[in-house]
């Protein structure tokens, strides 16, 4: 198969080298490697094109004199095909080779190796020295962030299977947007096509494969979506007001606010936060146990005291 | 690693990347460079010689690319048309951003430089690909840092943890021995000197990290013997939030029950029995323990001490 890849180095020295556009004809007759009928090298070049695009090289298409419809002429741009990110010093080199570090042996190391060598390539030696000791380290072995990651890039569908809170598996279709991690988790942003809304999914909640749709380039991405607004709850912040018993239930400690511990009953802080989600705040709460009493909001200590009746009457 | 037979692709893209490295890196040996693009000297002899064939249209000597590798050492002349090293495919780029925010957090307070530095990278990558990715890492790079260099160097450390279960932040003295994953979570496999055997530790959970001289040899990594409890429950509502609470397999769910409206039963292991009682507090509206019923004794009992507080009058307002 080395005939191939020939023939792609050669085409891409060939209309990388030209400062104007050359024809088909001209880069079948002059670049090594195309060979057979006419219609042979046709689909060879549409293939190759193709083939180079996905390596993110992009092929312009234009003619040489715009006012009369011309054969078409192609070339690649040097500066569509040179390191986009300018001049860098060796310390930002450290920085971006680190950052490509983090995912090795994660989902995306084919990646961040391509990355690493064009990074090593650039010839600046790296100035580790005047970084920390830092290890980072993406964590997620998953195939479906690739997929997911690679169809945001190139604007295409896709769709899956994804588990509902009754654990039954619902087909979505989505545009997708973006992705984030939060809290160890995640999760997938992108327009429902069927609900018409941004939607996000968790993506271990996936089922699956996630399975592109149609073709590259077939949506664009809502100006109006805002990432950094969107990955917060929708739900509304809410304060609560708990008594905590001293020196337990740290993790809710930790999140409290400063201003708040006082409280008029010995051995107990009295302890306000916020939380967003009634639901996993009153299972949170319960996991302390008789060290967490929740005061307010009212409605959540009412359905903590109903489970907690329940529970004696079922285990008491 | 298996071994995977490279497309013609995946070829072309490391000839494309194999020039402007060896222009930058004149003279570097056959064995560093293969190192440097992870392949076989083998499959770099190979593309060595595919790239000697490549070339401005003409294809004679002077148009060719001039490539010297016999002597071990490789030299790259006449290639000046691919030695600008590559643009960042989009993909790239978001594997970047991702990693510069993971970075980000875990950057003392002392390095303002570093913070401006890599903030003003994440800018200049968003501006190419958009606000497409962003994460919060909750393991720190620094203190993961440390734990790695233990590991090679086969040094102690001292870490400070925060249990969950105990509801407690222990400093603790161990030797570690291997770096694992449980479940989506990084953790630390680990002799505790202070507990006196073998422990797993959440990566973040791990508050503090530092690395002591001393070291510990610790002859076999055996920790079959520790105990683990199992309880057996019914889930009834909830089912996707419960199951990932109790760490069970989502696919056990395909079960005939379910559709019938009456839960489903499952059973749930743990090394700590005070793990399967806090989270059978916490999802007391959702599970029912059928056994064991020492277990379901203590969750009542639990339940209703915690009920005892709410009623007594003080905790009311």
């Amino acid at each position: 198969m080395s005939r191939k890849t020939e023939r792609l180095v050669n085409l891409t020295i060939a209309l990388l080298a030209t400062k104007r556009y050359i024809t088909k004809s001209e880069i079948f007759r002059t670049v090594d490697g195309y060979e057979g009928t006419a219609e042979s090298k046709e689909r060879m070049f549409e293939r190759d094109k193709d083939d180079l695009r996905n390596l993110g090289i992009e092929i312009e298409v234009g003619s040489f004199d715009p006012l009369f419809e011309d054969e078409a002429g192609y070339r690649i741009k040097p500066d569509s095909y040179q390191f986009q990110l300018g001049e860098v010093s060796s310390q930002e080199i450290s920085l971006l080779s680190l950052a490509a570090e983090a995912w090795r042996g994660a989902a995306l190391d084919g990646s961040a190796l391509t990355a690493l060598r064009k990074l090593h390539a650039i010839g600046i030696e790296s100035d580790i020295e005047s970084i920390p000791d830092l290890a980072p380290h993406a964590n997620i072995r998953d195939k479906n962030l690739q997929v997911a990651i690679s169809a945001i890039t190139s604007r295409q569908k896709i769709s899956f299977k994804y588990l509902n809170e009754e654990l039954i598996e619902q087909d979505r279709k989505i545009a997708p947007y973006a992705v984030t991690s939060r809290y160890g988790h995640w999760y997938l942003y992108g327009l429902d096509l069927e609900k018409l809304e941004i939607r996000s999914f968790r993506l271990d909640r996936i089922s699956g494969d996630v399975a592109p749709e149609g073709k590259p380039g077939s949506f664009e991405i809502d100006k109006e979506f805002d990432l950094s607004s969107l990955s917060k709850s929708a739900d509304e912040v809410r304060a609560a007001v708990i008594y905590l018993r001293t020196g337990r239930a740290l993790a809710l400690r930790s999140r409290s606010k400063p201003s708040s511990t006082q409280s008029a009953i010995a051995g107990w802080d009295l302890v306000e936060l916020n939380f967003r989600d009634q639901e996993r705040f009153i299972e949170e709460v319960l996991w302390y146990g008789d060290d967490a009493i929740v005061l307010e909001p009212k409605d959540a200590r009412e359905q903590i005291v109903k489970r907690l009746e329940l529970g004696v009457k079922r285990y008491g | 690693m298996a071994k995977q037979a490279t497309s013609p692709i995946a070829k072309t893209a490391r000839l494309l990347d194999l020039v402007p490295f060896i222009t930058t890196h004149q003279g570097i040996s056959i064995k560093d460079l293969a190192k440097e693009f992870a392949i076989t000297t083998e499959e770099l002899l190979d593309d060595l010689n595919t790239l000697w064939m490549c070339g401005l249209p003409g294809y004679t000597p002077l148009e060719l690319i001039d490539l010297s590798f016999e002597s071990g050492y490789v030299s790259i002349r006449n290639a000046e048309i691919l030695q600008k090293v590559r643009l960042l495919t989009k993909e790239e780029l978001v594997v970047i951003a991702i990693g510069l925010d993971f970075l980000k957090e875990s950057l003392s307070k002392d390095r303002e430089d570093l913070l401006i530095a890599i903030t003003s990278l994440l800018k200049k990558i968003k501006s190419l690909i958009g606000d497409i990715a962003q994460a919060t890492p909750t393991v720190d790079s620094a203190h993961r840092a440390i734990i790695l260099r233990a590991l090679k160097e086969r040094k102690n450390l001292e870490i400070e943890y925060h249990s969950l279960i105990r509801d407690q932040i222990t400093t603790r003295i161990v030797t570690p021995l291997e770096l694992g994953e449980d479940k989506g979570i990084e953790v630390l496999l680990a002799y505790c000197s202070t507990a006196n055997g073998f422990r797993t530790f959440r990566l973040d959970n791990v508050k503090q990290a530092k690395l002591l001289d001393a070291s510990n040899f610790i002859a076999e990594v055996q920790n079959g013997s520790e105990e683990i409890f199992r309880a057996k429950c019914r889930v009834d509502s909830r089912l996707r939030t419960t199951f990932e609470r109790f760490r069970l397999e989502t696919d056990m769910a395909n079960s005939p029950s379910l559709s019938s409206g009456k839960g489903i039963t499952v059973e749930v292991t743990s090394f700590s029995q005070d793990w399967l009682v806090r989270n059978f507090m916490s999802t007391l509206a959702n599970t029912q323990i059928t056994e064991p019923e020492d277990l379901a004794k203590s969750v009542g009992a639990k339940a209703r001490a915690t009920l005892e507080l709410y009623k007594n009058e003080r905790f009311s307002s």
